[in-house]
């Protein structure tokens, strides 16, 4: 273990092993984030409704296309890292990099964004719970008396301030992925014809409509962002962060485009697109249970649900944190920086979010919409398209921040990587926007294809106004924006200074600068 | 009493139920952070920015409290203030109530939960008026703006760092002017203490942010 061997070189001092004790490794982290990716959502739910939605079959090298892209973001991303103070957040970024109203702007567009991708995800637990019920119980209640009874327990949960156990997500975690696994490989040797390669090939990229295949692509990854989190955490930042974030990047790359082109191998990639609107979210199962029987398929089945769940939770709790970092700051009302006594839970941020979901569910109850299709695809693709805007303005962010900067970092974390990271992004915007209608499968001439982007403009606009309003009438606020809870020292951001980046007031992270050093 | 007496004090029900009214995070760094208030309020250390620097070495009377000062005399290589706390926050409930123990003011009682097998450590007063004289004061010098010395301020912006502050101003009139107030008395404040408890309350969020799940 890094800080006890480190701490042995400064004379094993009680400190530096007392706090390395529960320090977290490279594989609990990508454990953490995994979790959070939650793969037989994105695999069973997010992939067939993709090829439903959109029509078109390139989403196995969208996949590669996006990892890579994102790889190549991480490279400044977790390089910055080490010079913020609030590194969970990607408003913290862009606040930094591009000046504080602007990250005032990504935090409101963040808002919107993980709140999609949350209340979204009630459409998606009725199609995935309804064949269980009925096996198990015979029954078939509406797709919004599930959602309601997982509303109340994320609720609860997130108000009680509950941890998942660990170990529990570890086991499920794993448990989808080796299911996911076999999935695949049951569809790779029971091909409808031939071997086709043709959705993996990099031509599938230059057809229309890619935009739409790329934001599908990033919503897969959503999660990786949240490795930095854990640097104040982890046995040694510079190191265990950088490797986790690369390595989850990879481990979601190689198995969503691998499992969402063995579907096509299953089905023939011709077919692949009607089978998904024909069968929905059961195109997976019902593969499956040709060839693996039906045991298999329930097990599947139900880690599915407990897949949607867990995510649901985890972007509950990114969606009030969020909340609590900016009432911490004040540029919320301090309201939503206070937390619950007993729990220490981000109390109002977790109720707004519930109550949020709540309206979602009867609004398209009421309304008798889809819910997989218009809420849980809809708010994922509109979800995922926010998280995009975010990781392209980081991405400019990190270029800028190091240009202002002298930090010793090397040129292909300084400049190669953001620049041809940003680059990527830029192009990867464009496509989503220009290709908006593909996405959400309406005609050219919808509305929603400009509505659902301006409600991003708008949010970074009157995020923008705000953070200049806040320049004016409260410089103290205004001084604070970005530091997350530590905007509670007061204390300026020092322009550049290794030693004071996240992670520097942990025994391991001083012990593993002093052994650099040596 | 010393200031994190006080501030368990106020942390835990002592009258009723023997449980904190605080979770646990905040509750143990509240308590580091009064532990280091402690010396910080005896001079024999100061607060500046994110680093703790020992400014006098001599002994201090209480037993738990030099053992605080002389483990951050002789590990010179952690000055971070967060470091302090993290490390603190690891037992400074049954530090601080051990001494509330000894000091006769609390007595501590266990119990095994039947179905849970679990141990229910919980302390209770010896004297009721004594376990919530530490909020009541604070509550009316807040309320009722009066002076305060470096001790009581040092309570009061560690309790508002916890997030408890509001509990012990039981008063919703009282609670405006309250507040008011305390932006004054933080703005009096020696800076050394101020200081601390920002970083009381950075850790306390920062528990919040970084959560496991």
């Amino acid at each position: 273990m890094t800080a006890t061997t480190s701490g042995a070189k400064s004379g094993a001092d009680a400190i530096s092993s007392a706090l390395a004790a529960d320090r977290l490794g490279v594989t609990d982290i990508v454990y953490f984030v995994m979790s959070a990716a939650a793969p037989l959502t994105v695999v069973a739910g997010v992939v067939t409704t993709g090829y439903a939605v959109t029509g078109i079959t390139g989403l196995p090298v969208a996949f590669i296309a996006v990892g890579a892209v994102l790889a190549l973001f991480s490279v400044g991303y977790v390089t910055m890292a080490r010079y913020m103070v609030n590194a969970g957040a990607f408003y913290a970024y862009v606040s930094r990099g591009l000046g504080r109203p602007a990250g005032v702007a990504a935090a409101w567009v963040a808002l919107i964004a993980y709140n999609a991708l949350q209340v979204g995800l009630y459409g998606a637990l009725g199609a995935a719970a309804a064949p269980l019920l009925d096996q198990w119980f015979g029954i078939h209640p509406q797709w919004w008396i599930i959602a309601l009874v997982a509303w109340a327990l994320v609720g609860i949960l997130g108000l009680m301030r509950v941890q998942v156990n660990g170990t529990i997500l570890a086991v499920l975690l794993t448990a989808e992925i080796a299911v996911i696994l076999l999935f695949d490989l049951a569809d790779i040797i029971h091909p409808a014809g031939s071997l086709a390669a043709g959705t993996l090939s990099p031509g599938a990229l230059v057809k229309p409509g890619v935009g739409a295949l790329l934001v599908i692509g990033v919503l897969g990854f959503i999660g990786f962002e949240s490795s930095v989190v854990f640097s104040e955490e982890s046995k040694n930042p510079r190191r265990t962060v950088p490797v986790a974030t690369f390595l989850s990047v990879a481990i979601v790359a190689c198995l969503y485009a691998l499992s969402s082109w063995a579907m096509t191998v299953a089905t023939g990639s011709d077919k692949i697109v009607d089978t998904a609107r024909q069968n929905g979210a059961e195109t997976i199962f019902n593969l499956a249970r040709l060839h693996l029987g039906g045991t298999v398929v329930d097990i599947a089945r139900t880690l599915f649900v407990t897949s949607v769940f867990a995510a649901m939770i985890s972007f509950h709790n990114t969606t009030a944190r969020y909340v609590f970092a900016l009432g911490r700051e004040r540029v919320l009302p301090r309201v939503f920086g206070r937390t619950g006594l007993r729990t220490g839970s981000p109390k109002a941020g977790s109720i707004a979010q519930t109550v949020l979901g709540l309206v979602v569910i009867v609004v398209y109850a009421v309304l008798g919409l889809d819910p997989l299709v218009k809420l849980f695809y809809y708010g994922g693709t509109f979800g995922g398209f926010g998280v995009l805007l975010l990781i392209a303005a980081t991405s400019i962010a990190v270029l800028v921040f190091f240009v202002r900067n002298r930090t010793g970092e090397n040129a292909w974390r300084r400049v190669i990587a953001p620049v041809l990271a940003t680059i990527c992004l830029l192009v990867i915007v464009y496509l989503a926007v220009h290709n908006f209608a593909t996405l959400l499968g309406v005609s050219g001439s919808s509305p929603l294809r400009w509505v659902l982007p301006c409600v991003y403009v708008a949010a970074a606009v009157l995020g923008l106004v705000w953070g200049l309003v806040l320049r004016g009438a409260n410089p103290d606020v205004y001084a604070r924006i970005g530091l997350g809870a530590k905007a509670a020292t007061g204390q300026a951001v020092p322009a550049v200074a290794p030693s004071a980046v996240g992670g520097s007031h942990t025994a391991a992270a001083v012990a593993a600068r002093r052994g650099r050093h040596q | 009493m010393q200031l994190a007496d006080e501030f368990f004090l106020i942390a835990w029900d002592t009258a009723v139920s023997g449980t904190p009214l605080l979770n646990v995070q905040a509750t143990s760094l509240g308590l580091a952070g009064a532990l280091l208030g402690e010396l910080a309020l005896q001079e024999r250390l100061a607060v500046r920015g994110a680093q703790v620097e020992v400014t006098d070495r001599t002994p201090v009377p209480d037993p738990l409290s030099q053992s605080v000062l002389k483990l951050i005399v002789t590990t010179p290589e952690h000055s971070d203030v967060r470091t302090w706390l993290a490390y603190l926050a690891q037992n400074t409930v049954e530090a601080v109530a051990g001494r509330l123990v000894q000091a006769r003011l609390v007595v501590r009682e266990e119990s095994r939960s039947a179905v849970l097998r679990r141990k229910a450590v919980r302390y209770l007063a010896t004297d009721y008026a004594k376990g919530a004289w530490p909020s009541a004061r604070v509550a009316m010098l807040l309320v009722n703006g009066r002076p305060m010395a470096p001790g009581d301020m040092a309570l009061v912006a560690i309790t508002e760092a916890t997030g408890l502050l509001d509990s012990i101003l039981t008063d919703p009139h009282g609670r405006r002017e309250a507040r008011r107030y305390l932006g004054t008395v933080m703005a009096a404040m020696p800076g050394s203490l101020r200081d601390l408890a920002g970083h009381v309350q950075a850790a306390v969020g920062d528990a919040v942010l970084s959560y496991r799940s």
